[in-house]
């Protein structure tokens, strides 16, 4: 038996032929312990700066991997009074890194079947995405691939540089007699904009 | 830990001491059954069997040509820049990763949960260095700050209460924290911070390697293996040999079947693959990257009738089903590796000296077979170890003797109905009279249990007339 076109009928991580994607990523990204919402580009910095006060969130980096929509959104916080640098000029200095409150980044591709995305280290860098309690992540729809199978058959082509990584909701851990805790060693809180449109516009 | 378990104890001691602590038989079961739970949850409505069939075939075909393999891995590591290392044994192991560590003026080392690392003793033999090593997933940090050991593959402190967790983390805090898995689990992730940011070598397992693309993939949930491989300056990969996929493809299969059978999951938090030192224009990341390939008796294993074990991807799942893992724990064992694969790669690994009496802790229930991801036929290797081990003339006389009689008297029809009368009716006659405990081993066996009394005349030797 070596039949992998069906595999979604075997592994719960690849989508059903017909099956919606975008719904599919919301449902197991919420059930994953994280949160989405669906914006039109001229909605995604509201959303960002809404995110970032729901947090409580005052000192933000945000990462390359937002391209040309980077300056815009570090304009309209600055604005909004908070302190944002960006990721890439701080990651090597280790007390600032460690004062982040949140992180904004993009990503290289979203999974659907499973509600993670995908950041490269040429982007969001290794720990871009992991480092603060809070991560907000724009995900473009047009990123959005259908399972695990598609994303292994893409990766080669992402340029994700030397690490590709997969994230699925916060941070957790069951270790202490089985109660799920969120927030361990990555985010606590973990909100996915999908953005109806493409950044560098 | 000043000696080992395995040689200094019978499994049966280890296994007294553990069952008289009724937390453990409680909890185990409990967490086990979660996990279990959750692995069928997931698949449901999906063909878990066809899956692990896939599985199965791709390491199947992978240890088919391991040598082939590891090539590719090899090859593929080195173009994209990472040191690759290989290590016959543990000693050896130890010896690349501490000169590693030597040669880049390493002061502190943080680790991402790994049981190849548990296997070669790499902890002692760094500290005796004089580094400072900090475990960084949450119950293997419990773990090393207690000197106890993991008691389950991927649930290290399935045998810890919160109180006791509360109790060793308060020492460390020197003050008393709050009895609330919430907080505890704050507390360490503040600590852990520092050991981050401080280190300069991370050192992790790895789940799989990937040959086509010579990639190191994690697998964590709590975003310690990407910390780990993000911040310090030196990242240590220490791999099985036996880990090695082909391809992302093959990925894209193993995948759901480790999460799913370890921990119930879609996928966990975190999958990190690993291709290199960081590279030009990247923000962060290790200078240089180092994959220890670990053999230490697994080529050994190539070719034999074991060969199967070799496939296995250290889920823990067959430890969650196992009837005798889930009353006696993972240290019962007294190695690294507990419930049905430790029982088998233990005297595999070690010599039938030290582990041999593992696969004889198994009711060969097949329940392990069953779950198992890639499909490895746990309870005939546990089979067939045993069968070595008596052939070996390891086995304890009086277990040969009794063997020897039995089948001696059950070979002849004759033989056998002089046998079940005069058996029958000894136990018939001692039971009436209470005597059953009395009955030598066979006594250890009815205390607990109420044993039928045998019929006054064996369904045998019964004719038409008397059914």
């Amino acid at each position: 038996m070596s039949d992998r076109t069906q595999l979604w009928r075997m592994a719960p991580t690849e989508l059903a032929p017909h099956e919606d994607a975008l719904t599919r990523f919301q449902t197991e990204l919420e059930r994953a312990g994280g949160s989405s919402v669906c914006v039109g580009p001229g909605e995604l910095v509201g959303e960002i700066t809404a995110t970032l006060a729901a947090a409580g969130a005052h000192r933000i980096a945000l990462t390359a991997d937002l391209g040309d929509a980077r300056p815009v959104i570090a304009q309209a916080l600055e604005i909004a009074r908070y302190d944002v640098v960006d990721y890439d000029a701080v990651a090597d200095d280790r007390a600032a890194v460690r004062d982040l409150d949140a992180t904004v980044t993009g990503c290289l591709a979203a999974v659907a079947a499973t509600g993670s995305i995908v950041t490269g280290a040429t982007g969001a860098g290794r720990a871009g995405a992991l480092v603060a309690p809070t991560h907000v992540c724009v995900v473009e729809t047009r990123r959005l691939v259908d399972g695990l199978a598609s994303l292994m058959r893409l990766a080669p082509r992402l340029g994700a540089g030397s690490m590709m990584a997969l994230q699925t909701g916060p941070s957790r851990t069951a270790d202490i007699e089985k109660t799920l805790i969120v927030g361990v060693h990555g985010p606590k809180r973990v909100h996915v904009v999908l953005l109806d449109g493409v950044l560098d516009d | 830990m000043s000696e080992d378990p395995l040689t200094s104890s019978t499994f049966a001691e280890r296994a007294r001491v553990q069952l008289a602590k009724p937390f453990l038989r409680e909890a185990v079961p409990r967490a086990t059954d979660i996990a279990v739970r959750d692995l069928r949850e997931r698949f449901a409505g999906h063909d878990y069997d066809g899956l692990r069939e896939l599985g199965r075939e791709i390491r199947a075909r992978t240890m088919a040509d391991l040598e082939d393999a590891l090539a590719t891995l090899t090859d593929a590591l080195v173009a994209n820049g990472i040191h690759v290392h290989h290590a016959a044994d543990a000693a050896a192991a130890r010896e690349h990763i501490r000169r590693i560590c030597r040669e880049s003026d390493a002061a502190r080392v943080v680790k991402v949960k790994s049981m190849a690392t548990e296997e070669i003793a790499l902890n002692p033999a760094l500290v005796a260095d004089g580094l400072e090593v900090t475990e960084t997933d949450l119950g293997e940090y419990v773990v090393q700050l207690d000197g106890d050991r993991p008691s389950h593959i991927i649930a290290p402190i399935i045998h810890k209460t919160r109180a006791e967790v509360r109790e060793t983390l308060s020492r460390v805090a020197g003050r008393e924290l709050p009895d609330d898995a919430s907080e505890l689990t704050d507390f360490a992730r503040e600590r852990l911070r520092d050991a981050f940011m401080d280190a300069d070598v991370g050192i992790s397992g790895a789940n799989f390697g990937v040959a086509e693309t010579g990639t190191i993939v994690l697998v964590t949930n709590e975003g310690n293996g990407r910390m780990c491989t993000s911040m310090p300056r030196i990242h240590i990969a220490l791999m099985g040999i036996e880990r090695v996929i082909p391809t992302l493809e093959d990925l894209s299969v193993m995948l759901p079947l480790i999460t799913g059978a370890g921990t119930g999951q879609l996928i966990t938090s975190y999958v990190s693959m690993l291709s290199g030192p960081r590279g030009e224009g990247e923000p962060d990341g290790p200078e240089a990257m180092h994959v220890v390939l670990l053999d230490n008796g697994r080529r050994a294993l190539l070719g034999t009738e074991y060969q199967e074990v070799l496939h296995c991807i250290r889920c823990g799942a067959c430890q969650n089903v196992c009837p005798v893992y889930r009353q006696v724990g993972g240290h019962a064992y007294g190695w690294v590796y507990g419930g049905p694969i430790g029982a088998v790669l233990t005297p595999l690994f070690l010599g039938t000296e030290a582990g041999g009496e593992l696969p004889q802790a198994s009711s060969l229930c097949g329940a392990c077979d069953d779950i198992c991801p890639v499909k490895i036929p746990l309870h005939d290797l546990l089979l067939q170890l045993r069968r070595t081990r008596v052939d070996d003339g390891a086995a304890p006389w009086r277990e040969r003797l009794a063997a020897e009689l039995w089948a001696w008297a059950w070979s002849s029809p004759r033989r056998y109905r002089v046998v079940t009368r005069v058996g029958g009716e000894v136990v018939r006659v001692m039971a009436a009279a209470g005597l059953m405990s009395s009955l030598g081993p066979l006594g250890r066996w009815a205390r607990g249990r109420t044993l039928p009394t045998p019929a006054r005349r064996p369904f045998h030797s019964r004719g038409e007339r008397d059914v």
